[in-house]
């Protein structure tokens, strides 16, 4: 089995009009699960949208597995699965119909786009809805059929925009429960585009951060959810004296709740010994010191809060 | 609701080319259209013709003395000094109306739709260009057509053979498949690209309906009103309706006036501009809609 990564980006930028989309970025996308996150307008469709196909870059290389996309894009294309953020409803249509269309898109034949179609509305869990009109059914419901319109050509990969989006909690845990057993089952690559930072922490093994068009991190989640050395949590008993001469030689210092803890930043150079002999200075005693735990969402914020404030500034 | 966590199947097949899905294109949206009943309505008026013909074949060719008084009106066969009476002209043009009526309702199920619930973005998503989107709703359109005036005319040739002495009539006659199929085609591809660039325009009904009448309606009482104002007949071009009769009449052989001659090469041209806008704009519409939507 060919080992190339799903999608290598070699200095792609891409303009509509005057408007940088995505600003000369290189990224490789690995076999696996990828988170693709960013704000509002950070070129997340647009990077999709161009391993699809349905643009072409002003400028860069896009390879997909391994091939020039625009060499074999039709052929290339019909590896990815993908689930779009916005319904797209065709009124009229039954639930299996729609399915069996989808596989017809993708170049199966009638017979077989039905048979597959009734196997992975079973799979998805709306088996007994699959006769129903597409318009009637619920969010969820409907967020299930389009999962089960991009896997019915059994892609190797799925692009999945947004595909918790609308639904209510129980909803959306059994989509994610839906995803991580095919991803466990189906053994695919995903390719999650969301808002959702906690749907990312749960699936994905790596994570691609856009702002304003350029990759501020990508690589593994897992690095970048590890403990931070430069932030700590503080609980002490005394005078809070000795944080006045923290302040002074450059630690940020964040006051908690009550007057015996606080966040502390540290600049760089600086060790926890430092801390301590600090406070014993000034007459303060610490019983805590914990390095900050970051979820992904704080990560995201002080990534794309730094990208923002420094442009040309890359991961 | 419970997730049925059945096992995940892998699939291995072949899969086939995007002309190929252009075909599925076609399917849905045939069947979209024949879920609603008004078109199955429209269908069954549109066959009431169709089965008055039947009939008259039936009686001109089976019941003596009745059968000579059909056939001084229509005439079956390729005769170049009968064309005027050519029953499968008169039964296309007939059909025509239909024609103008169906799609006048069909516009905004066949692509209006698609635009307004994005199912435009589910067919480009799927590795389909915006030309092979475009041939698959072509083709639904000119199916819907073909199924009320090229489909039942041919029919008619088939009856009208079978009720004839010999089967020498469908050999001897065969120029009659190559009007109809001419007419119908001319027909399919102007109303075709017409009704698809009003849909993807206007998107709801009453808008596409209204439009596409007054584009008819309008466009002949201008042409003529211009004509007589200036006396010359080139403004009968801008008569769409019109100029699409000229030009299937040309495959039958006959010119309703001697002027037609001589326009009808102008009303091809004038199709055929017309036909190059409705695609460009159609093209534009979806290249503009994959970018941003």
């Amino acid at each position: 089995m060919c080992e190339a990564p799903v999608a290598r980006l070699t200095e792609v930028t891409h303009r509509y009009g005057s408007t940088v989309a995505l600003d000369c970025i290189s990224l490789q996308l690995p076999r696996g699960t990828v988170g693709l996150v960013g704000n509002n307008g950070a070129g997340k469709s647009t990077l999709l949208k161009i391993l699809l196909g349905m643009l072409r870059p002003s400028q860069g290389q896009v390879e997909v597995f391994g091939v020039q996309l625009h060499q074999a894009a039709s052929t290339l294309r019909r590896r990815f699965g993908y689930m779009a953020e916005a319904d797209a409803v065709l009124p009229l249509l039954q639930g299996v119909e729609y399915v069996a269309l989808s596989g017809q898109l993708y170049g199966m034949s009638r017979r077989q786009s039905f048979r597959r179609a009734h196997e992975v509305l079973g799979y998805v869990g709306l088996g007994e809805l699959r006769y129903r009109p597409v318009e009637q059914y619920s969010r969820g419901n409907l967020q299930r059929l389009k999962l089960a319109a991009a896997l019915v050509h059994d892609p190797d990969v799925l692009l999945l925009d947004e595909p918790t989006n609308g639904l209510d909690p129980p909803g959306r845990d059994a989509m994610l429960r839906l995803l991580e057993d095919l991803i466990a089952q189906g053994q695919k690559s995903v390719v999650l585009c969301t808002h959702l930072l906690g749907d990312v922490q749960r699936l994905c093994e790596h994570v691609v951060i856009l702002a304003r068009g350029r990759v501020v991190y990508q690589g593994p989640l897992a690095p970048l959810l590890q403990l931070r050395t430069d932030q700590y949590l503080v609980r002490w008993q005394g005078s809070q004296e000795w944080l006045h001469h923290l302040r002074c030689q450059g630690v940020q210092i964040t006051p908690g709740a009550n007057g015996s803890q606080a966040l502390l930043g540290l600049p760089s150079g600086w060790s926890t010994q430092r801390l301590f002999q600090v406070a014993q200075q000034h007459g303060a005693i610490l019983h805590t010191l914990r390095p900050v735990e970051e979820d992904l969402q704080s990560v995201f914020l002080r990534l794309s809060e730094k990208a923002n404030s420094d442009p040309k500034a890359e991961a | 609701m419970q997730i049925d966590l059945a096992h995940y199947h892998r699939w291995e097949g072949r899969l086939r080319g995007p002309w190929y899905s252009a075909l599925a294109v076609t399917r849905a949206t045939l069947r979209q259209v024949f879920r609603r009943k008004v078109f199955w309505i429209l269908l069954a008026l549109g066959m009431l013709n169709f089965l008055l013909y039947f009939a008259l074949i039936y009686a001109g060719t089976q019941l003596p003395g009745v059968g000579d008084r059909i056939m001084e009106r229509f005439d079956f066969t390729v005769h170049p000094d009968a064309q005027r009476r050519n029953g499968y002209l008169r039964f296309m043009e007939q059909q025509g109306l239909v024609v103008m009526v169906m799609m006048a309702f069909a516009g905004s199920v066949i692509i209006g739709g698609d635009f307004r619930q994005r199912g435009v973005s589910f067919y480009l998503a799927h590795g389909l260009s915006p030309w092979h989107y475009l041939w698959g709703k072509w083709l639904a359109v000119a199916v819907l057509l073909g199924s009320v005036t090229v489909l039942p005319a041919l029919v008619l040739f088939v009856e009208y053979g079978m009720f004839t002495s010999d089967f020498h009539y469908w050999w001897e006659n065969k120029a009659v498949v190559v009007s109809v199929l001419g007419y119908g085609l001319v027909m399919a591809v102007v109303l075709g690209a017409v009704l698809l660039a009003l849909g993807a325009w206007l998107r709801k009904t009453v808008p596409i309906a209204i439009t596409w009448t007054s584009l008819f309606l309008l466009s002949a009482a201008w042409s003529e009103q211009l004509r007589r104002t200036t006396g010359d007949p080139h403004w009968r071009l801008l008569n769409l309706w019109r100029d699409i009769r000229c030009v299937g009449r040309a495959f039958f052989g006959f010119y309703a006036r001697r002027e037609d001659v001589q326009l009808a090469p102008w009303a091809a041209g004038a199709l055929a501009a017309v036909v190059l806008i409705c695609v460009g704009y159609l093209w534009a519409k979806l290249v503009h809609w994959r970018r941003w939507e």
